[in-house]
């Protein structure tokens, strides 16, 4: 028998509009951006998958192949340029970079954060503790996020994407920076949300944690799919196109 | 491709209908709030008086004003109260000029909130303007204060100031999101602005009184444009309220109704575009 979908993306396209240098100004529209840098970046060509509940993605592929990109459209923060992406329910994405309020201590990030996801203050208050005991990040709630490394901005901002147990859960990169006590912990965390038929997108280059992590890996290059199935099968064409690629440049 | 049940699914970047999207807004109240209290808290971090800069700065600006037209200019003729007339000016304009001002930045300021979580962005200008309302309410409890210490005292007309707020925060809403989106696009808009408002100040009778050039020294087109201009009509009910001075009634029709209008746009143009302010 076979779980019910719980993400299905469909001939996906995303091109990125990018201006050289920095955002267009007025100037630019003005006099209709004739010989400024406009420039297309094609980061998805076409990808198609589904994901059913209770499925532990891993997707891999080089730097610029276009994961997180990937990862993005399906949190709905990047419209596609064409294709469509349908999901059970709402998915809640967890990037290492991003910040929410950097002036703001870590307590407040907590509480915004999760107001932002759809808590009320009510709500907040009511697991705000547990949630400082999941970060383990101590005192250090006191300071502003700007002074957070990466790995302790991770611990957070984990802590906020999975607290109200989201059906869909895309983690980009996040993992990678924990320490291994943290590790151990979020992948407590993410097998109890898989074990309420929840759905895990992973986006990471640390190969074995995908591979430790996932039951079925997605490589992508190119803004194509490249990949699709048994984590040991994928990983391993992948790292033999690492090789080739490697020697070739070399 | 097998072929799947897709019944149970949606799309993540279907555009909710109104109703479901205000649904989506008012689940995140409280977001709407805890921003704007961390924005003011904030804001005056780093100066050594802190957040006694939120009444600080209004009463310095007051006795500038008060310096340069009611005594070197004198352009306080026919005005009673003249002090309390420049007061209720000045903190009201500032209300909208900083609630557009703020609106304008709110998306280009909120990069890391926007790419991180989805929302309904409107709460982003929305929130701007909810830090300005708090703000205004210590400057109303300091007017009050003043209104009764100068001897005029406080009248049955401050019932309807609710009604009052409301016309102009619908207008100072609408402007922050019409602003939010143009600065999206265009990031000069926050260069302009400042402009605008510097004219707009002028032309509604903030400091000097306006109303008395209409028909005299500004006529025709003129004075049927400035006559339109709803924050001049929105100050003239403020000071309606805290001193009894004269205000028309079909020009306050006509505001209310420009003001509910610009929010409605606003609302919608800012919608129009919210699917890509995560871009980029």
């Amino acid at each position: 028998m076979t779980a019910p979908i719980a993400v299905s993306i469909r001939d996906l396209h995303l091109d990125y509009e990018i201006s050289e240098d920095r955002r267009a100004a007025l100037r630019e529209r003005l006099v209709k951006h004739q010989g400024t840098g406009k420039r297309v970046v094609r980061a998805l060509k076409g990808v198609s998958f589904d994901v059913r509940a209770g499925d532990s993605v891993g997707i891999i592929g080089s730097n610029g192949s276009g994961k997180s990109t990937l990862l993005a459209a399906v949190a709905g923060l990047l419209p596609p340029t064409s294709g469509d992406i349908l999901v059970s329910a709402e998915p809640k994405l967890l990037g290492v970079g991003a910040t929410l309020l950097p002036g703001a201590t870590g307590w407040k990030n907590i509480s915004i954060g999760c107001m932002a996801l759809g808590m009320t203050a009510e709500e907040v208050d009511a697991q705000i503790e547990d949630i400082a005991v999941f970060t383990d990040l101590g005192e250090a709630l006191d300071r502003p996020l700007h002074t957070y490394s990466s790995g302790m901005r991770a611990r957070l901002h984990f802590a906020v994407a999975t607290a109200m147990s989201p059906e869909i859960l895309l983690i980009d990169e996040a993992l990678a920076v924990g320490d291994e006590a943290f590790k151990q912990k979020s992948a407590d965390r993410i097998d109890e949300l898989l074990e309420n038929a929840g759905a895990l997108l992973l986006v990471s280059h640390s190969l074995n944690e995908v591979r430790d992590r996932s039951n079925r890996v997605i490589w992508i290059e190119q803004g194509r799919l490249r990949g699709d199935g048994d984590p040991e099968t994928v990983v391993k064409d992948y790292r033999s196109f690492v090789t080739r690629a490697t020697a070739k440049s070399t | 491709m097998e072929t799947v049940d897709t019944s149970n699914l949606k799309s993540v970047n279907a555009q909710l209908p109104t109703r479901e999207y205000l649904a989506e807004m008012w689940d995140r109240r409280d977001f709407a709030i805890a921003v704007p209290l961390e924005q003011l808290r904030s804001e005056h971090k780093n100066t050594l008086l802190g957040n006694l800069w939120h009444l600080g700065n209004p009463l310095l600006m007051i006795a500038v004003y008060y310096f340069v037209f009611g005594k070197l200019l004198q352009s306080n003729r026919g005005i009673d109260n003249f002090l309390l007339w420049l007061t209720i000016g000045i903190f009201t304009f500032r209300l909208t000029s900083s609630s557009v001002l703020g609106g304008a930045a709110s998306i280009t300021n909120s990069k890391g909130l926007i790419r991180a979580i989805k929302f309904p962005r409107t709460l982003l200008p929305i929130s701007v303007v909810v830090s300005r309302l708090i703000s205004f309410g210590i400057e109303l409890s300091l007017l009050a204060g003043f209104t009764l210490l100068s001897g005029v005292g406080l009248s049955r007309r401050l019932l309807l100031l609710p009604v009052v707020i409301l016309i102009h925060t619908s207008f100072n809403l609408g402007g922050a999101l019409i602003a939010a989106r143009l600065n999206e696009a265009f990031r000069d808009v926050q260069q302009i602005i400042p402009f605008l408002f510097r004219l707009l100040m002028y032309l509604s009778g903030v400091i000097f009184p306006i109303q008395n050039y209409l028909g005299e020294q500004i006529t025709g087109l003129a004075m049927s444009v400035i006559s339109l201009n709803p924050v001049m009509r929105i100050i003239d009910l403020y000071r309606w309220v805290f001193l009894g001075t004269a205000v028309d009634v079909g020009a306050t029709a006509k505001t209310t109704l420009i003001s509910l209008g610009i929010l409605w746009f606003g609302f919608r143009y800012f919608r129009a575009a919210e699917w890509r302010y995560g871009r980029a």
